[in-house]
């Protein structure tokens, strides 16, 4: 299998108009339509959360994957496992809502589903070719792209910016 | 015998020796990794044991081998062996049949036991359950059908989430709590009130600022409680919630050193030459205060586990310790999360206190208010993994110390500072 | 790239996909590329979330309850929603209202003797009108009548001592019962227009259902701007006569000067429909077979109406006439004309010629039209035109060969005379009789537009098929008459395939009855969007031969695929006219629930009519035809037996 991809977030790009947050919980609804999702109960839930640091700096945060996920560890209910894909899934059936993934996450991106009482978080939408995050983003300020890809590429803007200011 | 295949022995199968199994397994494909375990059935999520009594789980939705970060690949776990006798010299122990088995690394996690108070008179009576095992859950289950009242002594999160088991049953249940609260380990009494309003909300009768002085029997087992002032509360079933202690009275390893809990420095290596320890069984340290603490949580166990496991097989992890208190459950459609310091009264640390009618919030600084010590979040959990985050790192967190009195701060704050 | 199965999901028109395929090859952008580009579509916009009607802004409302659950005034979603949809409305009451107060300019002047290419040429409907509107007529010579109804019609715009008298006296009188009662009838067109602007700004109506009431009092006086268009434009330029012309692609000629005409006003495309004559010899002097013009879109429907002119495309694909390389000039002047034709002409060759001041668009040419001297600004954009071929004659161009047949021109007068054809007496009776027997089961107009969103014509095409095999009369209006015709539903050579055996022998009947030889086309051509208004006078006239309300005829609308806010306003108007109508594209309200619920369900409770949205075409056919079975019921008219062949597989 080539390189597992991983969803990167270029903050340069981001408008910070939510519509990674719309675009996941339409995606992990019933219906994975924005106008049936808007009417079902309960309500579907986004797993990326764009927060901001100063109304001009948003800043959208997901699940990492950890290769080493604290979550995965600390479930006291077996819950939690990494699929061979290497995405780290909550399985719902098993999860007990005690919450001390929650308490364990140093990303603080597990979130709470009030009525089922459940532990959720990104789980690189396995049905899709890619995120929906990543597919709703207008600016393409998500990507997903392999670590490989996406240093490769961050190494290259570098070089050309330490390539310009030398050559002055 | 093949200088690179090393034997790893472990006592215990329950977090920390399988975690620590799991790791070992990781790392070194080819060694032996033999866990002994003294109860009948195989590893299982010890947390999960209320929900045996409820019914919400089985048994075999328990076990941990197959489940979460769990394959139990090349990991050999005897059941029903009680580790009778260690020879740290000559790297032995003795199992029950008067086998003598060999190891290169050996790996304490017995665990704890549950700790019976030995003031209360009774404790032996049928019908009185610590629930710590499998063994214990089945019985306290059975136990439930020809129980009408149950009471339960200790007001402490194993308590808590048995007497909800029991009251799904259908049971009437009473909490006798010493303390002027309940979860008073875990925060103060008027951090409480939040969770002692849905405790009381959700049918559950406490007491709180008793006893028990002893348990009355009839033919049948329990019939009652007597409390040290005087009262009788009628029952047939009895829990004890009142704590554990480290499981840590071995024939041989006279030499290694025992502070409540087998002492281990912070590569989980304890005084004797290639023994190990982890989990309930070990006494760690707490990077908050920098002293020493037993821990009785799975989660906790686990890490050390892990950690222990990876020194043992020559890889070297450095363990962070753990806090004194950490705690996350719900209980009555309120959730909390308590970390850190949170008993703070007639102490000089830096509260601040958020009182709302759906949510509790109380942030603890150190007394000169750089650094984070302590949280205790009632009602909205959200992010609470951040707040670890900052207290174990040790963080300066001038700039985010508004962001944390009002439970604003994200990872975004990391990120861009 | 521009495959087989890509082509598919554009457009259902041939002619436009080979044109899609030619504009990829020619890497010049369409809509549907910038649609592409434009993925994915903002959801908060989508769901009717977003605000921006003060500086505090933008907001956008969270309608999955994890962010904001108001904007920053506390404007709440279902506020949002409606505010935004009020606007909507103001703004298509405006487009229809601006051309009728154009066309009331140009009736003053003619009255007045200031525009000499200009004439009444309807002075029985000048009369007919004039006396609705209580003006006298007797004795009185047609430019008194004129002037007179001119300022009545002006005046309707402000308000004074009488409502809107454009929308008064319209509707039967239990109809304008039900609106004085709801406080629906409009006090004046600009006026409400005005009002809505004021009410949704930041701090003003916070009310959803007060929102939608005064949107709907708008909506009413856009009906009135409607009615007002078609009674001056019939008066100016005739009314609608049978007319047998052709639509499509293939009515563009190599051979001759192609002039489309796109937008709305009749103003200037009657003109240069008349004056055409008069260059044709210049055109042939430079070589080409003569003046061949087009219409594209209402205008075109305008001109099609009352000269048979053909129709060369419609609303989406306006650009791929352009792409044929075959026009040698295209005149607009406003509404539905998408910028991008200026670029788009530039790579053709042809020349965009704007025309009215506040509809310029960069890149085109400016030839500002005026009543007074619109005979020498037809000769200027004929002359354009003519330049245009000569330097194109001789070189290739690409016009697929693909029209149709069509038989157009039903304007209640064509109707009425028509089936005076059948019943002298009682012209209606026969039309009423046929429903009430259960060969008409009910009457269906289609109007509206084309959404890029749709594969062009798609919506259209399912639901009358399905419609007219139930026996359903359709009329249509605008770009939705527009999609029908390109697909041969006004072709009676195609009425005994597409029609029940009941409607069949109705269209067959009035048809024969009318010395046509053959019966009448499937689906009725009633003229541009404004001529809605055709369809409201129609409603009217069987609800008074009957004695009930409009909202008992067995008579439902549908914006199968509506783009212009204009549509969204004529959608109200349907509902508060009391008619089941469908919309096939959401509408931005879902994020609003009390909103969506009214629209839907709470305002049939006050004025009989609601909205219908449905996306898929067959489950939307199966929705209106339930209606028209609801409104037989009520009436204890027989519902039809099971024999319906629904539609094609």
């Amino acid at each position: 299998m080539s390189e597992p991809k991983e969803i990167f977030v270029r903050l340069d790009r981001c408008m910070g108009c939510h519509s990674c947050e719309l675009a996941c919980a339409v995606a992990h609804s019933e219906s994975r339509s924005l106008y049936g999702a808007i009417a079902e109960q309960p309500r579907p839930k986004a797993r990326v959360y764009v927060e901001s640091v100063t109304p001009r700096t948003p800043v959208p945060i997901l699940c990492r994957q950890c290769e080493d996920a604290p979550c995965m560890h600390a479930c006291i209910a077996g819950a939690i496992r990494r699929t061979e894909e290497g995405v780290v899934i909550t399985q719902s059936d098993k999860c007990i809502g005690c919450w001390t993934c929650v308490m364990v996450c140093p990303y603080g991106v597990i979130g709470r589903q009030t009525e089922e009482h459940k532990a959720y978080r990104c789980d690189r939408c396995p049905d899709l070719a890619a995120p929906a995050c990543v597919d709703a983003c207008p600016t393409r300020a998500l990507v997903y792209r392999s670590v490989k890809d996406f240093s490769r590429d961050t190494r290259q803007a570098a070089s050309a910016g330490m390539l310009g200011a030398q050559r002055g | 015998m093949a200088s690179c295949e090393k034997r790893y022995v472990i006592v215990g199968a329950s977090a920390a020796g399988m975690a620590a199994a799991e790791a070992i397994r990781a790392i070194d494909k080819r060694g032996s990794i033999t866990v002994f375990s003294d109860e009948p059935d195989p590893p299982y999520f010890r947390p999960l044991i209320p929900f045996l009594i409820s019914g919400k789980k089985s048994a075999a939705d328990m076990t941990l081998v197959g489940q979460g970060p769990y394959c139990g690949a090349g990991i050999d776990v005897r059941l029903n062996s009680r580790v009778e006798k260690i020879d740290s010299w000559a790297q032995t122990l003795d199992i029950p049949g008067g086998e003598r088995v060999a190891y290169d690394k050996l790996l304490i996690a017995t665990g704890s036991r549950s700790y019976i108070p030995p003031e209360i008179e009774g404790t032996d009576t049928e019908g009185v359950f610590a629930l710590r095992t499998l063994a214990d859950a089945r019985a306290a289950a059975r136990r439930v059908e020809s129980t009408q009242h149950a009471v339960m002594l200790g007001g402490g999160m194993l308590n808590l989430k048995a007497s909800f088991a029991l009251l799904e049953r259908g049971l009437q249940v009473t909490l006798v709590v010493q303390s002027p609260q309940v979860l008073s380990q875990l925060m103060e009494p008027e951090d409480a009130t939040l969770i002692r309003n849905a405790l009381n909300n959700a049918g559950l009768k406490i007491e709180t600022g008793a006893g028990a002085r002893r348990i009355l029997s009839n033919g049948n087992g329990v019939s009652g409680v007597l409390l040290d002032d005087g009262r009788i509360i009628g029952c047939e079933m009895v829990c004890i919630g009142k704590g554990v202690r480290p499981n840590v009275a071995f024939a041989g390893l006279e030499e290694i050193r025992i502070d409540g809990g087998v002492v281990v420095d912070r590569f989980a290596a304890c005084s004797a030459g290639n023994v190990y320890a982890a989990g309930d069984a070990a006494v760690t340290f707490d990077p908050i205060t920098g002293g020493r603490i037993v821990t009785g949580l799975w989660t906790n166990a686990v890490e050390m586990g892990k950690c222990a496991g990876y020194n043992m097989a020559g890889r070297h992890a450095e363990y962070g310790g753990t806090f004194g208190i950490l705690n996350a459950t719900q209980v009555a459609d309120v959730p909390f999360v308590s970390m850190g310091i949170v008993h703070t009264t007639g102490r000089n640390y830096e509260t601040h206190v958020s009182s709302s009618r759906n949510a509790y919030r109380k942030v603890v600084f150190s007394p000169e208010g750089t650094r984070l010590v302590g949280v205790l979040l009632v009602g909205d959990i959200s992010r609470a993994g951040l707040y670890r985050f900052v207290i174990k790192e040790r963080m300066p967190i001038a700039k985010l110390k508004s962001n944390i009195i009002d439970h604003t701060l994200h990872y975004g704050h990391f990120m861009c500072p | 790239m521009a495959d087989g199965k890509d082509l598919q999901s554009k457009s259902m028109d041939p002619a436009i996909r080979e044109m899609i395929a030619k504009a990829a090859t020619m890497e010049i952008k369409t809509v549907w590329d910038r649609y592409e580009a434009m993925q994915p579509q903002c959801g908060f916009g989508d769901a009717g979330l977003c605000c921006r009607h003060c500086l505090q802004g933008p907001c956008r409302i969270d309608p999955f309850g994890e962010g904001p659950s108001e904007g920053i005034c506390g404007a709440t979603a279902d506020t949002m929603v409606a505010r935004g949809l009020d606007r909507a409305i103001a703004a298509g009451t405006a487009a229809h209202s601006g051309h009728a107060k154009h066309l009331a300019h140009t009736l003053l002047k003619v009255a007045k003797g200031q525009a000499g290419s200009y004439s009444i040429k309807e002075p029985e409907k000048l009369r007919s009108v004039a006396t609705r509107m209580s003006i006298p007529v007797e004795g009185r010579p047609d430019n008194d009548i004129a002037l007179d109804l001119a300022n009545a019609a002006l005046a309707d715009f402000h308000e004074k001592d009488t409502p809107v008298l454009w929308a008064a006296t319209v509707v039967n009188p239990q109809r304008a019962k039900v609106l004085t009662d709801l406080g629906l009838v409009p006090k004046g067109i600009d006026h409400e227009i005005s009002e809505i602007m004021h009410r949704t700004l930041y701090g003003v109506d916070a009310d959803p259902v007060n929102l939608l009431l005064g949107g709907m009092r708008c909506a009413v006086a856009d009906l009135a701007g409607c009615y007002m268009a078609t009674d001056i434009a019939d008066i100016l330029f005739g009314i609608p006569k049978p007319s047998f012309t052709e639509a499509n692609l293939g009515t563009l000629k190599a051979g001759a000067v192609n002039i489309a005409l796109h937008g709305h006003n009749p103003l200037l495309s009657d003109i240069l429909v008349t004056r055409a004559e008069t260059r044709n010899e210049a055109a042939i002097a430079a070589g080409a077979s003569g003046i061949n013009i087009v219409g594209i879109c209402c205008t075109g429907n305008e001109i099609m109406m009352r000269h048979g002119i053909p129709a060369c495309t419609h609303s989406v694909s306006q650009e791929m006439a352009l792409i044929t390389g075959a026009l040698d000039a295209m005149v607009v002047d406003y509404q539905c004309i998408m910028p991008s034709v200026a670029t788009v002409a530039e790579c053709a060759g042809t020349t965009l010629i704007t025309t009215m001041e506040i509809g310029k668009i960069p890149g085109a040419k400016h030839i500002p039209f005026a009543e007074e001297s619109a005979a020498e600004n037809a000769d200027e954009i004929f002359d354009i035109a003519i330049a245009n071929f000569r330097r194109r004659k001789n070189k290739p161009v690409d016009i697929p060969n693909i029209k149709t047949p069509v038989v157009a021109g039903f304007s209640v007068e064509t109707i009425v005379a028509a089936l005076s054809k059948l019943d002298a007496k009682e012209p209606l009776k026969p039309v009423v009789d046929n429903i009430v027997a259960g060969n008409i089961r009910g009457i269906c107009l289609f109007a509206g537009c084309n959404n890029v969103k749709v594969p062009q014509d798609n919506n259209f095409i399912a639901m009358a098929r399905k419609l007219l095999k139930a026996n359903v009369l359709v009329l249509a209006t605008g770009c939705g008459a527009g999609a029908l015709m390109r697909h041969g539903f006004m072709d009676p050579a195609n009425t005994d395939e597409l029609c029940g055996d009941g409607l069949k022998a109705v269209l067959r009947a009035v048809g024969e009855a009318n010395g046509l030889g053959g019966p009448l086309p499937p689906v009725l051509h009633m003229g541009s969007c404004v001529d809605n208004s055709r369809a409201v006078a129609l409603a009217v006239a069987v609800a008074n031969y009957l004695g009930v309300d409009t909202d008992k005829l067995p008579v439902v609308a549908s914006a199968a695929e509506a783009v212009s806010e204009k549509a969204v306003s004529i959608g109200t108007w349907a509902v508060a006219a009391g008619l089941p109508t469908h919309v096939g594209v959401m509408l931005p309200v879902l994020g609003g629930p009390l909103v969506t619920q009214v629209l839907t369900e709470k305002v049939k409770g006050l004025t009989g009519g609601y909205f219908i949205v449905d996306l898929d075409p067959e489950s939307a056919a199966d929705k209106l035809l339930a209606a028209i079975d609801e409104r037989r019921a009520g009436l204890g008219l027989p519902l039809p037996g099971v024999s319906q062949t629904i539609g094609a597989r």
